[in-house]
């Protein structure tokens, strides 16, 4: 016989699952299960074709760390892109926003235009540039006789690296604008005013008052730009296919071709893990130190 | 701020948005020039602006096909997130016991995975359930990839939503289900226009997990994997191309314009919350 008291439990039991299962079977199907696989197939040695990937131990992580000058520089140039990256779309973004945050006309429009790019998917925005960068700085060095749009911007390894660093700051700039705009909105007007009335000049009104007040919105900005350039593929991939040679492969990149170009899937998975080992440390890191520095309004 | 200094300030914000958006403005210029056109001058205003590009771009890329699956990926994609974070987002944060919030961390603490760590075996996974190749397969797998962002944020806002209005609704005797669809769920809206956005944005633009799921279907392809395949061939016919871009962007931009508000207000609180 079942207590009343049990069948009450059972009732919500199978209330909570009739709406919480149906979200937890999903993640669990398409995100937990294949990260964990992914764990799992780092120490093995798999083609995608074979029905039992080979256990191989630490074989892959082996040859990661000692025998793979591709993913030695794509692990160089990641961490060279994420910190310029992460560097000028923060200040060029906070810049914009405290400039149409102080009163100019038209601060709708200007926000709008600055985050069309936004919108667009990366892989457009890379071959939109790719037309840029071939077509169009052939016609600007017609026009304008200007030295720098001779230049092979997509052909050599160097300047590459600029090209497809200057194509993600524009693309993401309107994204972290619009979040630093929705920080500076959040001071409170008297603060500021107090400080006018007090004389405070500009320069000192920004550092010892603004950014101290908007340091949520720095944490949330780096947070996001970390973590997007450390995983950056899309751009890179329409842009220079990683190119020239792999001058300009990141590491998810890396990660594509090791498995689904050369069919090297237990040491793409074993790659896979730095990844995620690689954006947990830096991004737990980053959040800490952060938010020791916000203050209270 | 003078009122003059204003002005000038006002006014180079305007010269740097223009320069900002000037390469999508010789987007939309080229695409109503010939090839020839294109090769000679590509900052040239167009000589004889004609459509042709855009008819044999839209035939090419089987653009109605193209925008159909597109939009169906990313309409079950959306709907199916919509519906799974809300509910489990809901109930999750309104019960209060050890295992809900061993269960509410199992739901969010995927976001912090980034994709190309689970990609590889998420293919196989996709596979082994019949998922790939076809448009709807990659609709139930955004499912997945998007739930853990959208119920952290409903969850969020629940706490914010009185228990008095459930509580009734159960004295009433409905249950936990057609309580949270009647009464609650209306009452979520302001977070559902920011998961809808952040979403659809997402899926609709989303090229990686596309490629992957829909490589070797023919008939199944998204407007992104049409874009590569056009900018993949060797030669490029940069007339025709540009007009693709511009067939590719223009629903992003169209629903961009028409939701604004809603689509900054979105990606705001989407960021922040995340």
């Amino acid at each position: 016989m079942i207590s009343a008291r049990s069948k009450k439990r059972l009732g919500h039991a199978v209330d909570f699952m009739a709406l919480t299962a149906p979200a937890i079977i999903v993640i669990l199907v398409f995100v937990e299960l294949p990260f964990l696989m992914s764990v799992a197939y780092s120490f093995t040695k798999w083609n995608g074709l074979d029905k039992v990937p080979q256990f191989i131990g630490l074989a892959n992580y082996r040859e990661l760390f000692t025998d793979d000058p591709d993913m030695a520089h794509a692990f160089v140039f990641t961490i060279a892109f994420t910190a310029l990256m992460v560097l000028l779309t923060n200040v060029v973004a906070m810049l914009l926003a405290v400039v149409l945050d102080g009163g100019i006309k038209g601060r709708n429009v200007l926000r709008a235009a600055f985050y069309l790019p936004n919108i667009i998917s990366l892989i457009i925005i890379g071959y939109v540039w790719r037309f840029i960068f071939s077509k169009g700085f052939d016609s600007f060095l017609n026009a304008t006789h200007a030295g720098i749009f001779g230049l092979s911007w997509l052909g050599d390894g160097k300047l590459a690296f600029f090209s497809v660093l200057a194509v993600s700051v524009w693309q993401s700039i309107g994204f972290y604008l619009v979040i630093y705009i929705a920080g500076l909105q959040t001071v409170p007007r008297d603060i500021i005013e107090a400080s006018l009335l007090d004389g405070v000049g500009s320069g000192t009104r920004f550092w010892r008052i603004t950014l101290p007040m908007i340091m949520p919105s720095v944490t949330v900005c780096v947070f996001y730009s970390l973590s997007n350039a450390l995983k950056s593929f899309d751009v890179i991939f329409s842009l220079t296919s990683g190119g020239p040679g792999t001058a300009t492969t990141s590491i998810a990149l890396d990660i594509y071709k090791t498995a689904f170009g050369a069919g090297r899937f237990g040491y793409g998975s074993a790659k896979s893990v730095l990844l995620f080992l690689l954006i947990m440390v830096v991004t737990v890191l980053q959040v800490t130190v952060f938010k020791r520095r916000e203050v209270e309004a | 701020m003078s009122r003059f200094a204003s002005r000038v300030l006002t006014a180079a914000m305007f010269v740097i948005a223009a320069v900002y958006l000037y390469p999508l403005f010789l987007v939309v210029i080229n695409s109503f020039k010939t090839f020839a056109e294109i090769t000679t001058n590509v900052i040239a205003l167009p000589t004889r602006p004609n459509l042709d590009n855009f008819k044999n771009a839209f035939t090419l890329m089987q653009y109605p096909n193209l925008f159909v699956n597109t939009l169906l990926a990313t309409a079950i994609g959306t709907s199916g997130v919509v519906l799974l974070s809300s509910a489990a987002g809901y109930k999750l944060s309104r019960t209060k016991t050890r295992y809900s919030w061993l269960v509410l961390i199992l739901c969010i603490a995927p976001m912090m995975i980034p994709f190309q760590s689970f990609m590889i075996a998420l293919v196989k996974v996709a596979r082994f359930l019949h998922l790939t190749k076809t448009i709807y397969g990659l609709g139930i797998i955004y499912w997945g990839l998007g739930a853990p962002l959208s119920l952290f944020m409903y969850h969020g806002f629940v706490k914010t939503v009185p228990k008095e209005l459930d509580e009734c609704a159960l004295i009433d005797g409905s249950s936990s289900l057609r309580t949270f669809f009647a009464v609650i769920f209306p009452i979520l809206k302001p977070v559902t226009v920011s998961v809808v956005v952040l979403n659809a944005m997402w899926m609709w633009n989303d090229f990686l997990l596309p490629l992957l799921v829909l490589s070797g279907a023919k008939k199944s392809q998204t407007l992104q994997l049409a874009a590569y395949n056009f900018f993949g061939q060797y030669k490029i016919e940069w007339h025709y191309a540009m007009a693709g871009v511009l067939l590719t962007i223009t629903p992003a931009i169209l629903f961009y314009l028409a939701l604004q508000k809603h689509i900054i207000e979105g990606m705001v609180s989407g960021a922040v919350k995340g």
